[in-house]
């Protein structure tokens, strides 16, 4: 083996040119950080706490130079946003320039920055100390840079996992509209699981609807429908014409038996006056105008055949057995008049004569249907019995917010790559990303679809800790027994109150307490004639046609079930200067600006001049002190009423009305 | 939406996606078609996001009174004497104290009639400030 001889003098040159490398690299740093950004930045910050703060302020309170950083170990999160943002929760730099500003509005008082930090609300790169490097705006290789104000909601939902979020509106309304559309019928969402969406069923459609209302139908629900529900799949023409084949082939449940009656002598006047008692448009729509839980009925009599539909009213549970619409008790000769009403009135102008029903024998043309029909998952929505259920067709969006945005798919548009994108391109037009989808397209506007997406950005497969989510409240679906049960089934009480939160939420009135509201008596009375407790509503309860026995029934169960101790505990033995005050009251508050009593004042409220025989008194007095704890969102405002203010106010609402209520019950009452 | 107008709008949006790539000479500058879309919403109705947080509120709690563009013609303001003032002229608005007190504790708390409510207790101050915000822009000239 050979030895190299190096000679001591090279050695001694190598060795100095080192250590003066090591020198300049080391003096460098130092330098650099003494003259990094913060440390300028907070130079400046001291000037101006100079002016903006006494010197006894300074000497209590002035600033601590060097990095702040907030270290968050459950979110995993180091952030030192504060390095910079120094009077982020120091009121005295409201208005301050940017970055001393104090934060807007009264976010920190909620989610202090010791326990939240910043970037789980704005994103952005926590641990950095200069501006590029934190993403203030968007930088390459940062896959999540700050968020602009406009899209920030997105975060919000990560923690606040309410349908309805207060004060994010367009995340809720992303959720609603995700609701609404019914996506996860194809798609695990976290955070929606238990929904379930319904189309119609489909085992019996071949009874029920037009083979050419069927067809165009299947081309694009829109053309039909503006709000259709249902998704545009861009069928083929052949797929169109295999799946028209295979539906009307399918025909399980005849109709009610509708022979014996006498269509000649329908009575259509008579028709629509049931159509305006029976309040259909509380969820039926008609030109545009009415409810939105039931389909809209404009043109109904294009879509479905009339011995259908007479036995659809007649008895609407057989059809589907969860479907929200209510059975009235009205006789055959008043469900022939309403059909004939609805098919008369409703129809475009050029809906021929009733085709006869066909029957596909073409086996080559029913298997392609039947495939067309597995393949787009289209029993995700709608239960047929000669399909078995074939699970969520799409895939699970859980974590959705978290993929790595370069991996995905952007179809060679030039869009900058994020999440956001891909996201709301895939809701807007699901063909345009490369692959062919066999997601619909839905028609949704582009704001419609940035509120989808935002509520979608907000699902992070983040194991966040259970003391950060702010839950939605599980529900426990009421299922009451009995009588009673039976009547809240027919009449599908639920589809518009709730009990415990479970239930539609079409009427004002939740249920939970309502037998401690309302005076027995009148209940059974405004069951079996519902008038319009507000003016101002357009959703009405319907007029049941309820037997006095029903009305009974009802009536006695809520108001022996549905109690709040607290307000049936309440002193009803009034003083006349308790109610004298209370008038007082009235006047000095405004409650006319709302409430009308007799024919003066506002109809934002209810009339109340029968209130002593409508609401019981420990209930008026409970709602005129804390109205929102009882309905969050109510319009009665909050007086802070003090007790005695409250009661003498009952005592004054309480005397309106007794009397003739009295007189006009007059033993009639069920 | 109607079927031609939401095709419409998605082929604007799919225009912006590629315009982007093709407007500036070297560099393109890739588009954000998603906060395009929510810009493009609020340039319409011209208010910032606080103000359109404010102009929700505004329209769920007052507007029954106040009418939806504030302009004094609820469906309520018939019943009210005196009415509520048409807020896109009252010089009152542009004043953000008064303005927050009448809408925090009500008209009667600065003299007035006590028809305009207090809203201090039922709404958050954070929701107050997003509707004195509003209450303000109302005022603004639209160019
Ligand atoms: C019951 C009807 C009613 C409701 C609800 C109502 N207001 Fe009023 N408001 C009035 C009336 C009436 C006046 C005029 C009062 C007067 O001049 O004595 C008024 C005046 C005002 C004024 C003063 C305007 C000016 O330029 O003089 C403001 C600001 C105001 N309301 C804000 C609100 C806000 C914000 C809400 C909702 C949170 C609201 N109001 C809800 C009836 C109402």
């Amino acid at each position: 083996m050979e030895v190299r001889n190096i000679a001591p003098l090279r050695l001694h040159l190598l060795f100095a040119g080192l250590g003066i490398t090591f020198l300049l690299i080391f003096s460098w740093v130092l330098f650099h950080e003494e003259a990094a950004e913060w440390r300028t930045t907070q130079a400046r910050f001291r000037q101006l706490e100079g002016d903006v703060k006494n010197p006894h302020q300074l000497a209590e309170a002035a600033s601590v130079g060097g990095l702040r950083q907030v270290w968050l170990p459950d979110l995993g999160r180091i952030d030192r946003c504060e390095t910079c943002h120094l009077g982020i929760d120091d009121p005295a730099f409201a208005g301050a320039p940017a970055p001393f500003a104090t934060h807007p509005g009264t976010w920190l008082a909620t989610h202090p920055t010791g326990r939240f930090g910043c970037t789980p609300c704005h994103d952005g790169q926590g641990q950095a100390t200069d501006y590029a490097a934190a993403a203030h705006r968007p930088q390459p290789f940062v896959t999540r840079p700050m968020r602009p104000l406009e899209t920030i909601e997105a975060n919000c939902g990560t923690c606040h996992r309410a349908l309805d979020p207060t004060d994010a509106p367009r995340l809720a309304e992303g959720r609603r509209l995700i609701a609404e559309s019914g996506c996860f019928g194809c798609h695990e969402i976290p955070g929606f699981e238990g929904m379930t969406f319904r189309g119609p069923a489909l085992d019996s459609v071949g009874y029920k609807v037009r083979p050419a209302w069927l067809a165009s139908w299947l081309k694009d629900p829109k053309s039909y429908l503006a709000q259709s529900k249902m998704g545009n799949f861009r069928l083929s023409p052949d797929e169109i014409g295999s799946l028209q084949g295979f539906l009307l082939s399918q025909r399980m449940q005849v109709p009610l038996d509708s022979t014996g009656v006498d269509w000649k002598n329908a009575d259509t006047a008579n028709g629509r006056a049931l159509f305006g008692e029976l309040r259909c448009v509380s969820c039926h729509a008609v030109n545009g105008r009415g409810g939105t839980m039931g389909p809209e009925l404009t043109n109904i009599g294009d879509k479905v055949r009339r011995d259908w539909l007479f036995s659809y009213l007649k008895d609407p549970h057989r059809v589907q057995a969860d479907t929200p619409m209510l059975q009235y008790r009205l006789n055959d000769a008043q469900w022939r008049d309403l059909t004939a009403f609805l098919l008369e009135q409703y129809s475009s102008a050029d809906t021929g004569a009733e085709p006869p029903p066909v029957t596909y024998q073409d086996a080559r043309l029913l298997a392609a249907g039947r495939a067309v029909f597995e393949r787009r998952g289209c029993s995700s929505c709608h239960r047929l019995a000669a399909i078995k259920e074939t699970g969520r067709i799409g895939p699970s969006l859980a974590g959705i917010a978290d993929r790595d945005p370069d991996e995905l798919p952007y179809g060679g548009s030039t869009v900058r790559h994020t999440t956001d994108n891909y996201i709301f391109l895939k809701v807007l037009l699901p063909d345009t990303l490369g692959q062919p989808s066999g997601m619909p397209t839905f028609g949704f506007s582009p704001a419609d679809a940035a509120r989808i997406t935002l509520a979608l950005a907000s699902i992070r497969k983040s194991d966040l800790p259970a003391s950060y989510v702010v839950g939605r409240p599980a529900l426990v679906p009421y299922r009451p027994g009995g009588k009673f049960g039976e009547l809240v089934m027919r009449y599908r009480c639920l589809s518009c109150h709730t009990v415990g939160g479970f239930g539609g939420d079409l009427s004002t009135v939740p249920l939970d307490r309502i037998g401690s509201q309302l005076q027995r008596d009148y209940l059974a009375n405004y069951l079996l004639n519902p008038g319009a407790v507000r003016v101002s509503v357009e959703a009405r309860m319907p007029v049941f046609h309820l037997s006095p026995d029903e009305a009974k029934t009802i009536a006695d169960y809520v108001s022996m079930v549905f109690l709040d101790d607290r307000f049936d505990r309440y002193d009803t033995k009034f003083t006349s200067a308790e109610a004298r005050r209370g008038q007082e009251l009235y006047g000095q508050l405004g409650c006319q600006a709302c409430h009308q009593l007799g024919t003066k004042g506002g109809y934002v409220g209810p009339e109340l001049s029968t209130t002593g025989a409508r609401l019981k008194p420990g209930w008026i007095a409970a709602w005129l002190s804390t109205p929102q704890t009882y309905k969050p969102g109510t319009l009665q405002p909050d007086y802070g009423l003090s007790g005695a203010d409250a009661r003498a106010l009952t005592a004054y609402l309480t005397s309106l009305g007794r009397s003739d209520a009295a007189k006009a019950r007059g033993g009639k009452t069920p | 939406m109607t079927g031609r107008a939401w095709h419409a709008s998605a082929v604007t949006v799919l225009a912006l996606m590629t315009s982007a790539a093709c407007r500036s000479g070297p560099r393109p500058q890739p588009g954000d078609p998603m906060l395009d879309a929510i810009r493009a919403e609020e340039r319409e109705g011209k208010l910032t996001y606080v103000e359109s947080q404010g102009r929700r509120l505004f329209v769920h709690y007052c507007a029954t009174c106040h009418g939806d563009d504030a302009r004094g013609d609820g469906q309520n303001a018939s019943n009210l004497n005196p009415p509520p003032p048409d807020m896109t002229v009252s010089r009152m608005s542009q004043d953000p104290a008064l303005t927050r007190r009448v809408i925090a504790e009500g008209s009667a708390a600065v003299g007035r009639s006590p028809l305009s409510p207090p809203w201090g207790r039922s709404l958050s101050q954070q929701q107050i400030d997003y509707l004195v915000a509003y209450c303000q822009s109302l005022g603004r000239e639209t160019p």
